[in-house]
């Protein structure tokens, strides 16, 4: 058994890389509208979908799929964020935060993905998209990488680089981070609060919809697909769900856990792994690995 | 207790126990069915609304108690041979006594990380069901067997349902003096605001560790009630989707008053039914019309379908605001309280 150790990190680290892009998302929404967004894996879900439209039904190239996914998920995100959300944060009528419906909105929408991809009787069968780069296997050692493996590593990389420049120096980043420390505050300075909004979840949009391509050529695409954002959420927990890179720590940590799991317990153990470690991490340490500590909202 | 039932209240109840004892004799047996799970949800979603609703804890866990209340009763029944009215209130109980344990780490969390702490446990506590094969027979299902109550034998859905039917009276009427006691004003007064609360005396961990023991409970007996009529249960009932469908019946109806609950509760329930009348080339739409629903609800009814309709026939457009605390006018309005 412990021969497969260092594969199984090794796939750890590559699936633990699609699960912290998809807690980036959860965790840029959150910051920034308070929304937690139960229907980001439904977000990945009907990224991939599109692409694979494109490339199926289109016969579309790679880069202009990839091109049309990321549009398609902004436009998405967007329209759900000013149609929906903003009229229901609009209505807050004290400082209290109205969990409970934007919740319900969030998984309402999720059902409204799901249905709309189960109205084609296309997607019935499992469908596989083709890798975004394929080739030989490389080999490092006992580890075997396939070159998606690679693509997802980089295209990670590249979207936490972006982000931390979009965050640390570019002036509408600066303004979103403003927007999610205080809305109010953010508004008297002149920043346009539901616009910020909007961006935010066009990057969480954006990147799920990424996350979609890169997962769909090693998972099988299903409308039900969106489970995966427990995983999401695991690593969003672990990371302290306000933090970006906690994110990024959290998602590459589920998923050495969940392989190692699966290797040295029983592979029936994998399912209930994330639950557990959202479980333990919030009873022992809520603040997460990288999160401020939690303070209750002043009346 | 702070004021007495009123007329509508007592009504409601003698309308229930009237529906439960005529309506077996008078519809098809799948009206009767139906209306057995619609009860069910009735005092799932009800208990749900205690800590949704009241106390404003956004609580997950719910469904594993149902679990709970499902397996204890069934098993009870069918390994030690207890009476149904032994083997359910045992069962209620364990499921108190968990949520009593859940809710001492629990009632340190707020928020997000409380659902998800929550949420995680429901999923946890199904996968228990799934995968603890000796008990529970996992993913093959149990079945149930008929049970009798004082030699009244329960083996059809016409004569579980008059049974059903007072448990969920006992339930109603237990929630209508709970909400009105000393701690249904706690609850909401916690809801408003906890640091006013807090300064106001109330004990608020202890007061939230009783509300979620409280709601585990309901979601106890609700166990027991589908062991009633149902034959059969495998643990694909105790999953995320069931727990999102009480959850939609609570905020559809309107969350913090046992009428708008229960109103949201046949509301929901009879959906799927309704939507099945449509022509079958429409019926892939399903999914996608249940979301919209969902989503436009809570646009456009914040407070759900009750607040709607007070609205319509409240005197005064103001009554709408308050409509989940209807208080007395001589005593004070736990909501005022907390602005």
């Amino acid at each position: 058994m412990l021969f497969l150790l260092p594969q199984a990190i090794a796939s750890g680290i590559v699936t633990g890389c699609v699960y912290a892009l998809i807690a980036l998302a959860i965790v840029i929404v959150f910051k920034s509208t308070d929304v937690v967004n139960f229907a980001g894996g439904e977000l990945v879900m009907i990224g991939a979908y599109i692409g694979l439209l494109c490339i199926v039904y289109f016969g579309a190239r790679y880069d202009v799929m990839v091109v049309v996914v990321l549009a398609a998920m902004i436009l998405i995100g967007c329209l759900f964020q000013r149609i929906t959300l903003e009229k229901i944060t609009g209505r807050r009528f004290s400082a209290s935060v109205d969990l409970v419906p934007l919740v319900v909105a969030t998984i309402g929408f999720s059902y409204m993905l799901k249905g709309i991809v189960r109205i084609f009787p296309y997607t019935e069968e499992v469908r596989r998209l083709p890798p975004l780069v394929s080739g030989a296997p490389i080999f490092i050692g006992p580890v075997i990488l396939q070159w998606q493996d690679v693509a997802i590593l980089v295209a990670t990389m590249l979207v936490m680089g972006l982000l931390t420049y979009f965050f640390q120096f570019s002036e509408s980043g600066k303004a979103l981070r403003a927007t999610s420390q205080n809305p109010r505050a953010a508004a008297l300075s002149g920043i346009p609060v539901a616009r910020m909004r909007m961006l935010a979840w066009a990057l969480a949009s954006a990147i799920s919809g990424l996350a979609g391509i890169l997962l769909a050529p090693k998972l099988l695409m299903t409308p039900d697909m969106g489970g995966v954002v427990m995983l999401a959420f695991a690593a969003a927990i672990v990371g302290g769900f306000t933090s970006l890179p906690g994110a990024v720590v959290g998602g590459i940590v589920i998923g050495i856990v969940q392989n190692v799991i699966g290797v040295l317990m029983t592979p029936q153990a994998i399912s209930v792994t994330p639950f557990f470690i959202i479980m333990v991490v919030l009873v022992l340490r809520p603040q997460g690995l990288f999160g401020d500590i939690i303070a209750l909202k002043k009346v | 207790m702070y004021g007495r039932l009123q007329t509508r209240e007592i009504a409601a109840l003698v309308a229930i126990l009237a529906f439960g004892c005529l309506l077996p004799y008078a519809a098809p047996e799948y009206f009767v069915y139906l209306g057995n799970s619609l009860m069910m949800y009735a005092i799932l979603a009800l208990g749900l609304d205690l800590l949704l609703g009241w106390s404003g804890q956004f609580a997950f866990a719910h469904i594993a108690f149902f679990g709970v209340g499902i397996y204890g009763t069934a098993i009870l029944q069918q390994r030690y041979g207890l009476p149904f009215l032994v083997s359910m209130p045992i069962s209620a109980a364990a499921a108190g006594m968990l949520g009593w344990l859940i809710a001492w780490p629990s009632t340190r969390l707020r928020s997000v990380y409380l659902a998800l702490a929550t949420y995680a446990f429901a999923e946890c506590a199904q996968w228990v069901f799934r995968t603890w094969d000796s008990v529970t027979k996992g993913s093959d299902g149990l079945r149930i067997s008929p049970t009798a109550i004082f030699g009244y034998v329960i083996n059809s859905d016409q004569r579980a349902f008059p049974v059903v039917a007072i448990l969920l009276c006992l339930v109603v009427l237990s929630l209508q003096y709970l909400t009105k006691s000393k701690l249904g004003r706690h609850l909401c007064a916690i809801r408003d605001s906890e640091h006013v609360a807090a300064a106001s005396g109330i004990d608020v961990r202890q007061v939230k560790i009783t509300a979620f023991t409280l709601s585990a409970v309901y979601a106890g007996i609700a166990g027991g009630v589908y062991v009633l009529f149902q034959s059969f249960v495998n643990p694909d009932v105790l999953g995320a989707s069931q727990l999102v469908l009480v959850l939609t019946m609570v905020v559809v109806g309107g969350s913090g008053s046992l009428i708008g609950v229960t109103l949201g509760v046949v509301v929901v329930g009879l959906l799927p039914e309704v939507l099945r009348l449509a022509p079958s080339t429409l019926l892939v739409w399903q999914e996608f019309v249940y979301g919209l629903i969902l989503v436009l609800v809570v646009m456009f009814m914040p407070r759900g379908l009750w607040g709607v309709m007070n609205k319509w026939f409240a005197p005064k457009p103001a009554m709408a605001l308050n409509a989940s605390t209807k208080t007395d006018g001589d005593t004070v309005d736990a909501q005022e309280v907390g602005r």
